[in-house]
């Protein structure tokens, strides 16, 4: 692992190393915090991949560990929390790698955009400023220049008179332009992949629709790969290629996205699916699942309590993730090959 | 911006008036008569002779009356006569106020840089050892009366060791800058560490706050460094509020420097507001209180006027 690390600091990554045409392997990764009541796992043995300019949605309902998740590919994870397994990308184990090469990593090779577009933004310095900032740290540009590239990002994710923009400070700009900003800062640097946290989440419904079409456009022109979180099916059927459906910190269902909506397997997933709401009903009332998450230690399927199918084997074991059929991944005793 | 600044000032002027009535009567209510204290053993002294002097200074007419007259001769510029003294009360605190300048000055300049740097070193890892080391300081530093920590200092530096004076410079004095340094370390000191501690929790506690701040998550998502991070995004957003804190802890630091000013001897406004109250000086008295209040309202529209240039949200 030393070995692959020597040099990474400044020469881009070699394209796709290990696994051929998979830029992301995650591989039994864990997320746990030290707490009062002891450790809480809040992701367990999670396992996916992301192919070079593939979309990759993540789906599953608040607090499953979705952010955390998404965290840990940005070595973000918050203090006190510790991540488990291999996250490896381009062919390297991020996990464990030095504050100095995640640093070099985040912002060039990997970039976040966050769900709350009125926070994420300094308050207090220009966007244009902002932005710029990425281009000094990752590319060595002058300032000056910085902030003319970033005029030109701001342009390119769609914002009017960005000239202006730029000097603004983020108060000044509404939610989605914000969160076109976010975009741009993200995408200056043009990272390999693009983690989105419920990037549309806070936005209203027009708006949301027009930041999914901004990112789908931007990852045509850059082939970039799109690692895109969400609580709502209906929001990833759009741009996912393949969606990987989880519940209380393990993944449950994993397959391409025609599969997911044409024939869900697990429960769960088949819940969610059922719950779609109609065009013209709201998308808040998504999940009318009964029952709520718990994430605790405990022997069996996290999803027994609420699950109508439940038997005593569910309860006293683990499901393993099976494919159940060709590229279809499932984790239920009730559905086997 | 301009309107903003006159109508702040319009305020500033009734405040003024309303606080100088309020003193006016107040101070009229003291115990002790000036006339008495002036002529104190005096055997010469008659009642038809004290009531003759009573007539003279007015001191027979209303209160409100006698508040008319005062200011009057106040709004021309004339502040009238120190009976402490024997000489124009603003004569007496012109280098009253530069004195107490010199003392809040000095220890701004330095509890205030120390404050956002232990607040800051303390907030990287909170509840770490550091931060233990800092707390601990701070809490030392707020739970010491401060007439305490100046006897300590002067049994400590002037007597023990003798490498420092223990009294301030007496006003008349042609001194050197470096002997007016000299004797002004102790005091300041002490006021710094009566100032710092309450400023080292509130930097903390923003620091803390604004380290897990979204912006400050997305900074490091950036790949800045964490020095970066937290000189160019986390210490602006966390201190901008601070300047509140230090407009509000003003008054307090100039209630500290009194109790320092008669400790160390020195002739600042407090020690000279004291003596005057404790001798029956009502010009005096009056003129200097009334000057603190406007060094107050000062400093609190300066604050307001930095917050907003400093924090672009706030339009004035
Ligand atoms: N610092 C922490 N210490 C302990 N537990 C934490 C901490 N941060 C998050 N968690 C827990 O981790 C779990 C996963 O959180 P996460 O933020 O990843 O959920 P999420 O799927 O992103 O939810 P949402 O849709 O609400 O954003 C939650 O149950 C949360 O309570
Ligand atoms: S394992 Fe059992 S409880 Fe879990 S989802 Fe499948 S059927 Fe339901
Ligand atoms: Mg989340």
């Amino acid at each position: 692992m030393e070995l692959q690390m020597a040099g990474r600091d400044t020469a881009p990554l070699p394209a796709a190393a290990a696994t051929v045409g998979s830029l992301l392997e995650v591989r039994d990764l864990g997320v746990s915090f030290a707490t009062k009541e002891g450790r809480a796992q809040v992701v367990t043995g999670l396992n996916y991949s992301i192919g070079e300019g593939e979309t990759l949605g993540i789906v599953g309902e608040s607090g499953c560990g979705k952010t955390m998740t998404s965290l840990s590919l940005m070595g973000l994870v918050p203090p006190g929390g510790r991540v488990t397994g291999e996250i490896r990308f381009g062919g390297r184990n991020l996990v464990d790698q030095s504050a100095r090469d995640w640093r070099s990593l985040r912002g060039r090779d990997i970039a976040m955009i966050f769900q709350e577009p009125m926070t994420a933004m300094n308050p207090v310095m220009t966007v244009g400023r902002q932005i710029a900032e990425v281009l000094t740290v990752h590319e060595g540009l002058s300032t000056a220049s910085a902030f003319d590239r970033a005029v030109e990002l701001l342009e390119a994710v769609g914002i009017p008179s960005p000239n202006q923009r730029a000097r603004d400070y983020p108060h000044q700009l509404s939610g989605g332009m914000r969160q076109r900003a976010m975009i741009a800062m993200a995408l200056a640097c043009k990272p390999k992949l693009l983690v989105a946290d419920e990037p549309t989440t806070a936005l209203d419904v027009t708006i949301q629709a027009q930041i999914l079409d901004l990112i789908l456009e931007l990852q045509e022109d850059t082939g970039m790969s799109v690692q895109f979180i969400t609580h709502n099916l209906a929001v990833v059927s759009e741009l996912a290629h393949r969606i990987l459906v989880m519940y209380a910190g393990r993944g449950v269902e994993n397959a391409p996205a025609e599969k997911i909506f044409d024939n869900p397997l697990h429960p769960y997933t088949r819940g969610l699916i059922a719950t779609l709401p109609d065009p013209d009903r709201k998308v808040d009332q998504l999940f009318v699942i009964p029952g709520s998450l718990r994430i605790q230690p405990q022997r069996g399927c996290r999803f027994a309590s609420r699950c109508s199918l439940a038997s005593e084997i569910c309860a006293a074991t683990e499901p393993p993730m099976l494919e159940v059929e060709t590229d279809h991944f499932v984790a239920c005793h009730k559905v086997t090959p | 911006m301009l309107r903003y600044v006159l109508s702040r000032l319009s305020q500033a002027v009734l405040v003024i008036f309303v606080m100088s009535f309020l003193l006016f009567v107040l101070i009229g209510l003291m115990p002790g008569d000036p006339i008495e204290n002036m002529f104190e053993g005096n055997p010469s002294l008659t009642p038809e002779l004290i009531g003759q002097m009573r007539e003279l200074y007015g001191l027979d007419q209303p209160i409100t009356l006698r508040y008319w007259h005062w200011l009057m001769a106040a709004l021309q510029g004339d502040f009238g006569y120190s009976s402490l003294y024997s000489r124009p009360v603003l004569t007496v605190l012109g280098p009253a106020l530069l004195q107490t300048g010199k003392l809040l000055a000095l220890t701004l300049m330095i509890s205030v840089p120390s404050a956002i740097i232990l607040g800051a070193l303390a907030a990287r890892k909170p509840n770490g050892l550091v931060d233990s080391a800092i707390g601990l300081f701070s809490f030392a530093a707020i739970s010491m009366p401060n007439f305490w920590v100046s006897l300590l200092l002067i049994i400590l530096f002037s007597v023990n060791l003798g490498w420092l004076p223990a009294s301030g410079l007496p006003m008349t004095s042609d001194a050197s800058f470096w002997l007016e340094l000299r004797h002004l370390i102790l005091p300041v000191m002490v006021l710094v560490m009566f100032h710092v501690g309450p400023l080292i929790r509130y930097v903390r506690a923003a620091m803390i706050e604004t380290l897990s701040a979204d912006f400050v998550r997305t900074a490091r998502a950036k790949g800045l460094s964490e020095g970066t991070v937290i000189a160019r995004h986390a210490v602006r957003n966390a201190l901008i509020p601070m300047i509140t804190v230090l407009a509000l802890s003003f008054g307090h630091l100039f209630s500290g420097a009194l109790v320092i000013e008669t400790i160390f001897g020195m002739l600042g406004m407090g020690k000279t507001i004291y003596d005057a109250v404790g001798n029956i000086d009502f010009n005096l008295a009056l003129v200097g209180l009334l000057l603190a209040t406007v060094v107050v309202l000062i400093s609190n529209l300066l604050a307001d006027l930095a917050y907003a240039y400093l924090d672009p949200r706030i339009t004035l």
